[in-house]
């Protein structure tokens, strides 16, 4: 997110999620499972430069921080807990909708390692739609204490996005968990994320879906989880593609590939 | 917002996604799940492996002994009892030292308004009414809290609060409600307003409601010192000595008790009737036990809840200080005003087993309840401003041999007390949880019908037995 | 001081009954309006379920149905004539395309509610006809196509009837009542009548449900003789005769137990998800990890036995005993 865009679309739905986009640089969203230690690393990232309030018009707690990393100023959002972004609570409501229409820079999924099967339940689905993903493996000392091990390099190798174990209640793997971030939201690290196949009769209504997605918003990042969602049946998914919020992200994912590749080409060339 | 005509094919899409789902199988949400999770399954099997020794955990052992039949009530209890002596012995050197020090202000500032030569009036109004509720108020809720809130955080990190509410629940499910709500109630002793918040763990709609139309059954902290003033002076006085902290104890913890049944109660009448139609679900995870983070806990306690319940304390304390001021030293006639306000409604008092001056107190204690006592006695002693309880045998005197107090009174006041409408913080909490404004006028006047109507039949009640 | 008193009560007074939109005259206008409204939805309801079932309206089944006098069914008639909802044919009572497309909306209302009161409102079965009965008038499209998406676009109300699309298009369910069905074949139950409400509440009492499967295991004149290879039921044919079920497409799962029946320490294998659970309730359960295949444990139970905490994919999930009693499993393979 570079704040000199104050007109870019996305800023718009951020000033509606009531946050300040003049001031940081790069967005980061927290997302997780409840009780998983989500909050000891928001807090250890952020320290006491945080505040809380709500989502604007529900009852639903938001804390958001900031801190400063190499230079760059983040705004880290700390989303709802939740088990999982697919039903009709307003927990689950908020966090997938800020994950596509807030359009962070890069969405760090905390999980607990002693029980990583659960969690990567909610990671699959957050790489659904996004593929700027950090996936945060916290609580490795309990599950030292436990006598497991978790292969940190293999879980990355399958999810295809970076993934940093940590402790975060003693700060371990913080410094790495801060890199990775850096490497995702700015761009520096080539994302593959996986992608569920779904059981035939739906994976063949989402193919059929695709290529009406790609004609009314061509260039959208995450073509397969709207179709899910337009299936699905979300008000919110069918909202945003009538009044062209679904377009707005397209473009803003267009520009920022072009932006992209015109700094490499200027940084190959020198 | 964009205003963009719908992009060309978003119709021909939706119809399209429309026809598919209605072709799809009926179960095909359960279906993705299950390939998620299958998915999910396989990929942590390649990366989670057993390494090292499995230290034995302690975990498996404490769930046992704090869920277990014989052992789970009495441990529930005694932390609830260690809790609240912690908060209500540390409590008192400092809201004794805030008081001391805010009243001394007032002191000095009045004495040099005075002699910079300001009116009475003005002095009066802004030292002795309008600082002098903020004072009170601070130094009666700050020290509580301070200390309530971090004790119920350090229990909720710990993974203990969980593990209450899963053994309750099954109480709080035959009246319709969630076991948690047993945790918004404990957050309700600190503050109602506090408590109402707390609500948001409870993912249901209805339990949810529930629990914030009930959590003004608990008495919070700021009721708290008129129930132990009234325990001690009247239903301890009618105790031998040696059993006197005894029985005032006894009562507070019984009247207590009343507020759990009606809780109860009400949450089934409720349940059952008005919010039949509401959404419900359960669900509740009991995460393992975990070392509670101090640094952490101390924050949030202290900035999300203690200084948050404070501030919008403040806000409601100080134009009440000053009407209070007002009613006390308006005189019409040969009295005051709140004289006549309390001459008024004293029909109505005596009829539920008060007096029109309590009742004063109450409405003018909307605001925030710490100040019910004192405006009492700043009426009944006829001075211009809140005053302090003084020492029991005065107080005795002053009630019982001045205004005709007995014991139907105090045994009235402590259930009025207890069952009242919440305060105005609170009923501004609801507004701002339930955006509803039926539900908050059921919330504000609901529990006002339910104390006029339960004292009206203790009062009717003593009397046809011929006790009062 | 009374007769100031007594003029601020008198005009308090007549602000109450004369205040423009919450005076007791203007509330009452609204409420002879809203009942007249009622009245109306009631008898287009009324002809269209005689048409769905094929039997003919007439002036007696509607006075009967909507508890009127045949005078006052006559009136009623006339005026819905006039409004063009309804034409009168020797044959009975027929709707008009208008006094169809309200009627649809108005059984689409009642079935979508009859949905939410029991999968979000957990009420009884039982009970929800007459609360859906009020709540279907009071509907607007918006709000309405909101609660079907909130339920995910359900096919049918917990009685297995279809509901109509926003387009009003009703799907028809082919089935015979279970009087008719034969012996010891598998049966799925597709729709349960609820009206007479006296019968409906055998039914529902007996824990039937629409997707269940049953055989007829003996059929005598006084009784027939049911098993949903759990539990055995004896109905009497009248009551039968109210439960309409089809073919069961997949042969059904085997008997199976329920995480009710796992006593503390034992494991087992989730099968399936009742299908009387739907709603949100379901969908947080699967978010939980219950889903088929995933072994379980009963591993705490609570102070009072109720609710009982479950181990389920390394997490310790508390279950009520009505949710785990939802939970199909079987013995580990």
């Amino acid at each position: 997110m570079s704040a000199d865009c104050e007109t870019c679309p996305a800023n718009t739905a951020l000033a509606q999620m009531g946050l300040d986009v003049s001031a940081f640089d790069h967005l980061v969203a927290l997302a997780g499972n409840p009780n998983t230690g989500k909050s000891t690393v928001f807090n250890a990232l952020t320290g006491l430069k945080q505040h809380t309030g709500n989502w604007p018009g529900k009852t639903v707690t938001r804390a958001e921080g900031g801190y400063q990393f190499q230079g760059k100023r983040y705004k880290l959002v700390d989303l709802p807990g939740t088990y999982s972004l697919l039903s009709a609570s307003q927990d689950e409501e908020i966090a997938r909708n800020f994950i596509l229409f807030g359009q962070p820079d890069c969405t760090l999924v905390v999980t607990d390692a002693t029980c990583l099967e659960r969690n990567l339940n909610l990671v699959l689905q957050v790489l659904e739609i996004s593929d700027r993903v950090v996936v945060c493996v916290n609580l490795l000392d309990e599950a030292r204490r436990k006598g497991l091990s978790v292969d940190t390099r293999q879980l990355a190798r399958e999810l295809g996005v970076p993934v940093v174990g940590t402790a975060a209640r003693s700060g371990e793997g913080l410094g790495d968990l801060l890199t990775a971030v850096a490497d995702v939201a700015g761009g520096r690290v080539a994302v593959a994320p996986r992608r569920v196949a779904a059981h035939s009769a739906l994976e063949s209504a989402l193919q059929e879906l695709l290529p009406l997605i790609e004609a009314a918003a061509p260039g959208l990042p995450n073509p397969r989880w709207v179709a899910l969602r337009l299936l699905d049946g979300d008000q919110r998914i069918r909202q945003a593609l009538l009044n062209g919020e679904l377009n707005d992200i397209a473009q803003r994912q267009r520009e920022a590939v072009r932006r992209f590749s015109r700094k490499m080409a200027v940084e190959g060339a020198q | 917002m964009t205003t963009q005509p719908a992009p060309t094919g978003a119709d021909a899409l939706l119809a399209r996604a429309e026809a598919l789902r209605q072709a799809l199988p009926e179960n095909f949400r359960d279906q993705l799940v299950q390939s998620l999770y299958a998915e999910a399954e396989g990929v942590a099997r390649r990366a989670v492996h057993p390494a090292g020794e499995r230290r034995r955990d302690w975990d498996g052992l404490l769930d046992r002994l704090v869920t277990s039949p014989i052992f789970g009530l009495p441990i529930m209890l005694l932390i609830l009892a260690v809790v609240f002596w912690l908060t209500i012995t540390g409590a008192n050197v400092p809201s004794a030292l805030i008081a001391d020090a805010l009243f001394w202000f007032e002191d000095q500032a009045a004495a040099l308004f005075t002699a910079l030569g300001a009116p009475w009036w003005l002095t009066g109004f802004v030292w002795h009414g309008v600082w002098r509720g903020l004072a009170w108020v601070v130094s009666v809720m700050l020290p509580p809290m301070a200390i309530f809130f971090p004790c119920f955080t350090f229990l909720e990190d710990l993974g203990y609060l969980p593990r209450v509410a899963f053994n309750l629940d099954w109480l709080f499910k035959k009246a319709g409600a969630h076991g948690k709500q047993s945790l918004t109630m404990t957050m309700g002793f600190g503050c109602n307003a506090a408590g109402i918040i707390a609500t948001r763990v409870i993912d249901s709609p209805r339990e949810r409601l529930i629990a914030i139309l009930t959590n003004n059954f608990v008495p919070c902290n700021g009721r708290f010192p008129t129930l132990i003033m009234l325990a001690t002076v009247f239903v301890a006085a009618s105790f031998p000595p040696a059993l006197a902290s005894v029985a005032a104890a006894g009562s507070v913890v019984m009247v207590v008790l009343v507020g759990v049944l009606f809780t109860l109660a009400v949450s089934a009448l409720l349940s059952r009737t008005l919010l039949r139609g509401e959404a419900s679900a359960f669900s509740l995870e009991l995460p393992p036990f975990r070392r509670p983070n101090l640094k952490q806990i101390l924050y949030t306690s202290l900035i999300d809840r203690t200084i948050f319940v404070l501030w919008r304390a403040i806000q409601t304390a100080a134009p009440a200080g000053a009407a209070i001021w007002l009613l006390g030293n308006i005189v019409v006639g040969d009295q005051s005003l709140a004289w006549h306000v309390a001459d008024f409604l004293n029909p109505l008092g005596l009829a539920i087993g008060l007096d029109g001056v309590i009742l004063l107190a109450y409405i003018i204690a909307i605001p925030a309840n710490e100040i019910v006592v004192p405006t009492m006695l700043m009426v009944y002693l006829g001075v211009g401003m809140m005053t302090d309880t003084p020492g029991f045998t005065e107080l005795r005197a002053l009630l019982i041999g001045q205004h005709g107090w007995t014991m139907l009174t105090a045994v009235n006041l402590m259930l009025f007390s207890l069952l009242h409408n919440p305060c105005a913080t609170t009923i501004m909490t609801m507004w701002k949880e339930t955006r509803s404004l039926k539900w908050t006028t059921l919330g504000a006047l609901g529990p006002l019908a339910i104390a006029f109507a339960v004292c009206f039949l203790t009062a009717s009640l003593a009397r046809l037995l011929g006790w009062a | 001081m009374n007769i100031p008193l007594l003029i601020v009560g008198l005009a308090a007074l007549g602000a109450a009954v004369f205040a423009p939109r919450f005076g007791l005259l203007a509330l009452g206008r609204r409420f002879r309006a809203n009942r007249r409204r009622i009245q109306t939805e009631d008898a287009l309801k009324h002809l269209h379920a005689c048409a769905w079932r094929g039997q003919a309206a007439t002036l007696q089944s509607l006075a009967g149905a909507l508890h009127l006098t045949l005078a006052g069914a006559v009136r009623l008639v006339g005026a819905l004539e006039a409004q063009g909802l309804l034409r009168v044919a020797e044959d009975g009572l027929h709707l008009t395309l208008d006094g169809e497309q309200i009627a649809v909306a108005v059984v689409r209302a009642h079935r979508l509610w009859e949905r939410y009161l029991v999968d979000e409102a957990r009420m009884p079965l039982a009970d929800v006809h007459y609360e859906a009965e009020r709540r279907e008038h009071s509907r607007d499209v918006e709000s309405l196509g909101a609660l079907d998406a909130a339920l995910g676009y359900p096919a049918t109300d917990p009685h297995g009837d279809p509901i109509p699309t926003a387009r009003g298009q009703i799907e028809r369910v082919e089935s015979r009542p279970l009087t008719d069905w034969p012996l010891d074949t598998p049966a799925r139950i597709v729709h349960l009548e609820d009206e007479p409400a006296a019968l409906f509440a055998q039914i529902a009492a007996e824990g039937l449900r629409p997707g269940q499967t049953l055989r007829v295991l003996e059929s005598a004149p006084q009784r027939l003789t049911l098993s949903d290879g759990r539990k055995t039921f004896a109905l009497a044919p009248l009551v039968a005769a109210n439960i309409f079920v089809a073919p069961e497409p997949v042969t059904g799962t085997p008997t199976a137990r329920r995480l009710t029946g796992l006593k503390q320490g034992e494991r087992a294998v989730v099968r399936a998800l009742d299908a009387g659970l739907q709603g949100f309730t379901r969908r947080r359960l699967l978010d939980l990890g219950l889903t088929p295949g995933v072994p379980v444990t009963a591993e705490l139970p609570s102070l009072f036995g109720d609710p009982m905490a479950y181990r389920v994919r390394g997490t310790l999930i508390a279950l009520r005993r009505e949710q785990a009693d939802q939970i199909l499993i079987s013995d580990e393979v």
